[in-house]
């Protein structure tokens, strides 16, 4: 069913082109590749990561989007939800059941008439409100609870490398 | 993974939930590779055969089945398994017998729209959507049941029919929200409750899933319950109850069949 993975993930592009979301540009790396996507997303404002533009890589598997695609910030990014490697770790990301982390079971969860432009959305809610309870980096979840003006300055950091200063 | 014995330790480098996952995608091939998403069909001797070993329980209600229907066409555990054997059962029904249809056409080709106004958004249906009527296009073709049999066992097909049956029952449930409400474990609003136990594939069904998908497309089912409760016959539950079904499955804990009447 690649055709099908093909011709949905070219819709998708087209709708997030006509109709961007405020705050996040993406698509495919090149045209010749449908299943290599690269998005860059703002940090929210009023958040320690505003003013950041955070890039990241999406990889589609070929049955999309009967499963979810994985993705990964390949910048450095210190934040409960994020692999110290970049790979985000949120419940839209995993079907019922594939769910190690113990996702609350409120949380929104993959489906095929999920998005990208659902993930990326809920990437940036996770930016500004991050989850503790389940965490991908311990270290960041642990510095976020414990000592959050550290959590800030780090984050800071960051924006300002994102932007190259 | 840490030697069985192995005292275990938290190394907080190690990536868990990869290796979780993994594991859950060794299990899921070595069903798929036991299995055929739908089967032929089986004569009933195929069920006893699987509980030779069994007790009088099952072996009581096996002979009750065995008195009342013929054959049985097995389907895959892989969580699909009810729409999978509702869709195929259905689609089998209007190959030997199309007075109904037209109706039934009519009704999937306006589900469409009727999601979109639910508020899922037209790209994500789509696809799903153009499947499901390309399937139901071949039936008013009168293509063969051994056509039918081979788009059930395409995985990618397969899965796409799903996927739009179990749209259908979240739109149902969504728009019958405030009755389905009722029913519904957990803290859960009814959209939430589509999103983590409808929408996904692999998520087993229940009865308020079968409520919305005989409900939403006028399709009646019988489900014969092969559980462990001690009588000689089998429960059946009609869904409608008042209906008179021509589609039969077999339910047994966790999974469901297709079930031919004699």
């Amino acid at each position: 069913m690649a055709g099908s993975a093909l011709k949905r993930l070219m819709a998708e592009y087209k709708q997030l082109t006509m109709n961007p979301p405020e705050g996040i540009i993406a698509g495919p790396v090149n045209e010749e590749n449908f299943f290599e996507w690269e998005a860059l997303i703002m940090g929210p404002e009023g958040t320690c990561f505003e003013g950041g533009v955070f890039p990241a890589r999406l990889t589609f598997p070929p049955d999309y989007p009967l499963s979810p695609p994985k993705m990964k910030f390949t910048c450095e990014l210190f934040h409960p939800n994020i692999y110290p490697d970049g790979r985000v770790c949120i419940s839209i990301l995993h079907a019922p059941g594939d769910d190690p982390m113990g996702y609350e079971t409120s949380a929104e969860r993959w489906s095929p008439v999920q998005s990208v432009e659902k993930i990326l959305l809920s990437v940036v809610s996770m930016l500004a409100e991050p989850n503790d309870e389940s965490a991908a980096n311990v270290d960041a979840a642990k510095t976020w609870r414990e000592d959050r003006k550290k959590f800030n300055e780090v984050a800071e950091r960051t924006v300002r490398k994102t932007l190259g200063l | 993974m840490a030697a069985e014995g192995d005292k275990f330790v938290y190394d907080p480098e190690r990536n868990y939930d990869d290796a979780t996952l993994a594991q859950i995608r060794v299990m899921e091939n070595e069903i798929a590779s036991q299995n055929n998403i739908v089967s032929e069909r089986l004569s009933m001797q195929n069920l006893k055969d699987e509980y030779a070993d069994a007790d009088d329980v099952f072996k009581l209600k096996i002979k009750d089945l065995e008195s009342r229907y013929h054959y049985m066409r097995r389907t895959r555990g892989d969580g699909n398994c009810f729409y999978r054997a509702f869709g195929f059962a259905c689609l089998e029904m209007f190959l030997a017998d199309s007075k109904n249809l037209p109706r039934f056409k009519d009704v999937a080709q306006k589900s469409r729209d009727e999601l979109v106004s639910l508020g899922f958004p037209q790209f994500t249906i789509e696809d799903f959507h153009e499947s499901f009527m390309d399937v139901i296009e071949k039936i008013e073709k009168q293509c063969s049941v051994t056509e039918l049999s081979d788009i059930f066992n395409n995985q990618g097909l397969s899965d796409y029919i799903v996927v739009y049956l179990r749209l259908l029952v979240s739109g149902y449930l969504q728009k019958e929200a405030e009755f389905f409400v009722n029913f519904i474990e957990g803290e859960r609003t009814v959209k939430e409750f589509c999103n983590q136990e409808v929408e996904p594939m692999g998520k087993e069904s229940d009865h308020i899933h079968i409520i919305a998908l005989t409900s939403t497309l006028g399709i009646p089912v019988r489900v014969e319950y092969m559980d462990r409760v001690d009588s000689s016959k089998c429960t059946q539950h009609n869904f409608p109850e008042d209906s008179q079904p021509s589609i039969v499955l077999l339910y047994r804990p966790g999974h469901y069949d297709i079930l031919y009447s004699r």
